[in-house]
């Protein structure tokens, strides 16, 4: 059984079509990036996964099962992190572990020292009794996730968890998804635009624009299915890479073109590798190396989001 | 614990530990108590007794309708309006857990203003009586259980509005209300000082039924509370 199912989902709002047709699922124990631009219904598929939101159509099925408002079984086996941390500014933050663990149901017997572990992991065992209106927009967040894991869940459902993360902790919390992927099983839905992220922790992806899916697939296969040939050209000079970089352009041969002093990195359009170099050469640029390249996520993201944006135009 | 408790203890310990609400509770029931109690002194005799169950008749239950109200607004608006709800609809909690723990975590301090209204209204009567006086087994009923029972539904009411409303609409309502409440107490005012009545045990028999009734038909309307309807009036 997937930890997750989504199967014709779609939404709308007073008739604006939100999402459309949203179909994917997220094996048990895997970590799954949901990427998207601002406003692209991230948030609202997210919603409908965690039963705030029904969907104008089609189902989405976590364990199995729907999460409608009665089953509260399946709500105590979820962790949330949403866009707000669910803290209580008032609470210190081992009182807004405790109030949490109480919710769940986690034993009185384990309440203590899982609380004492989640603080030592948000780094805030010394400051434990200190109202959380008093902290960082940082240590909140880090709060905040340790409140998604105070009853060790089975699914794990993270909306941007590394916003407002200086890089040493968005790097504990990168480990720390790992960790609980690899260690105890868990799966983690990760909602977020952060693509170096979604690249070090996660094992498949979706892209979400204007609602739809455009792909879904491991990171690996995200990348090889952008079917445009991408070139390191190396140059024996930077004269050459800037005569190369504008001779690809005006011929409308390559887009996403970047010059690195003597490095052109393009993206081909519909002309084969060999026919580009017979350009360079015959315009009498000296080509030191051609390299292909792996586009990176993303390289794929940005092609997908702006290809769909000339379209929408 | 039922965890409708654990969100009522919550609730409860938040306001009795925020200094400034309970202050600002407390002051209204000495204000109250010191403006309505020196009214026996302007009445005869034989009326003083009825006046002053009148008085504790009115004032306990709208100081106490006053205080929920004042309390309302930071455990369903401020939640609402912060965003933290959503992640309490996430919890194993029903809606209706939520919200009748939050009715509960309200009603019991702003019903231990109330009955520290009752309790100063008396003791500054009996300073201006000639006689002692204490309140008569029908306004005991009703303190003990009319204005309880009031004010939970006039907490679940607000709950129920403020979940059910969009930001801009609760703070017209809670405006509303605010100045519903300031009529209320003025309309009372008028009634009680110039000149009681008699409070029977029909009479409280019947504001308890009222208040039973009301609170089946508030905890009936919670069913057309919906979590998508909450999540997508939050902004």
């Amino acid at each position: 059984m997937n930890a997750v199912e989504i199967q014709g989902m779609a939404k709308s709002f007073n008739g604006t079509a939100v999402l459309d047709e949203i179909n994917f699922k997220v094996r048990k124990g895997e970590i799954f990036g949901y990427l998207g631009p601002n406003g692209s219904g991230k948030t609202t598929t997210m919603r409908i996964m965690l039963g705030l939101l029904k969907p104008t159509s089609g189902k989405a099925l976590i364990n199995g099962k729907e999460p409608d408002d009665s089953n509260s079984d399946l709500r105590s086996r979820i962790g949330v992190l949403l866009e707000n941390n669910g803290l209580y500014e008032r609470l210190s933050a081992y009182q807004n572990l405790l109030y949490y663990a109480r919710l769940y149901g986690v034993p009185e017997s384990d309440r203590v020292e899982k609380i004492e572990r989640l603080l030592e992991f948000a780094g805030l065992s010394d400051r434990r009794n200190e109202k959380t209106g008093r902290f960082s927009t940082g240590m909140k967040r880090k709060l905040g996730l340790a409140r998604a894991m105070i009853h060790d869940p089975e699914i794990l459902f993270l909306d941007e968890p590394t916003s407002g993360l200086d890089p040493e902790s968005r790097i504990v919390v990168r480990d720390l998804i790992l960790r609980l992927s690899e260690d105890e099983g868990m799966t983690v839905f990760l909602n977020t635009h952060d693509l170096s992220e979604v690249e070090k922790v996660c094992s498949n992806a979706a892209i979400l624009e204007g609602g739809r899916i455009r792909a879904c697939d491991t990171i690996v296969g995200l990348r090889k299915s952008h079917d445009k040939p991408v070139l390191e050209i190396t140059l024996v000079d930077t004269g050459y890479a800037e005569r190369t970089l504008d001779l690809l352009t005006s011929q409308d041969c390559a887009y996403d073109c970047e010059r690195d002093d003597r490095r052109v990195t393009v993206t081909l359009n519909d002309e084969s590798p060999s026919t580009v170099l017979a350009m360079l050469v015959t315009n009498g640029i000296a080509v030191e190396e051609v390299k292909n390249a792996t586009k990176s996520l993303e390289a794929v993201y940005l092609d997908i989001v702006r290809r769909r944006g000339t379209t929408n135009e | 614990m039922n965890k409708l408790f654990i969100v009522a203890v919550k609730e409860m310990n938040g306001i009795i530990r925020t200094r400034s609400q309970m202050l600002v509770g407390i002051f209204f029931a000495l204000w109250f108590s010191v403006m309505t109690a020196p009214v026996i002194t302007t009445v005869e005799e034989s009326l003083v007794f009825d006046q002053f169950n009148n008085l504790l008749l009115y004032f306990v239950l709208m100081l106490g309708i006053f205080t929920a109200y004042l309390f309302s607004g930071k455990v369903f608006f401020d939640e609402k309006r912060e965003g933290i709800i959503e992640t309490l609809l996430c919890t194993p909690l029903s809606l209706r857990q939520i919200w009748a723990g939050k009715v509960l975590g309200v009603t019991i301090p702003a019903y231990l203003i109330a009955l520290l209204a009752a309790a100063l209204i008396t003791v500054i009567a009996n300073i201006f009586a000639a006689s002692i006086l204490l309140p008569s087994p029908a306004v005991f009923l009703h303190i003990f259980l009319v204005v309880p029972a009031f004010i939970a539904v006039a907490v679940g009411l607000l709950g129920f509005g403020h979940l059910l409303l969009g930001m801009r609409e609760n703070q017209i309502l809670n405006i509303s209300i605010f100045v519903a409440i300031f009529l209320a107490f003025s309309l009372a005012n008028n009634n009680v000082i110039s000149g009681g009545y008699a409070v029977s045990g029909v009479m409280v028999g019947g504001m308890l039924i009222v208040a039973v009734l009301l609170l089946a038909l508030i905890s009936y309307l919670t069913r057309y509370l919906s979590k998508e309807r909450i999540v997508t009036t939050i902004s």
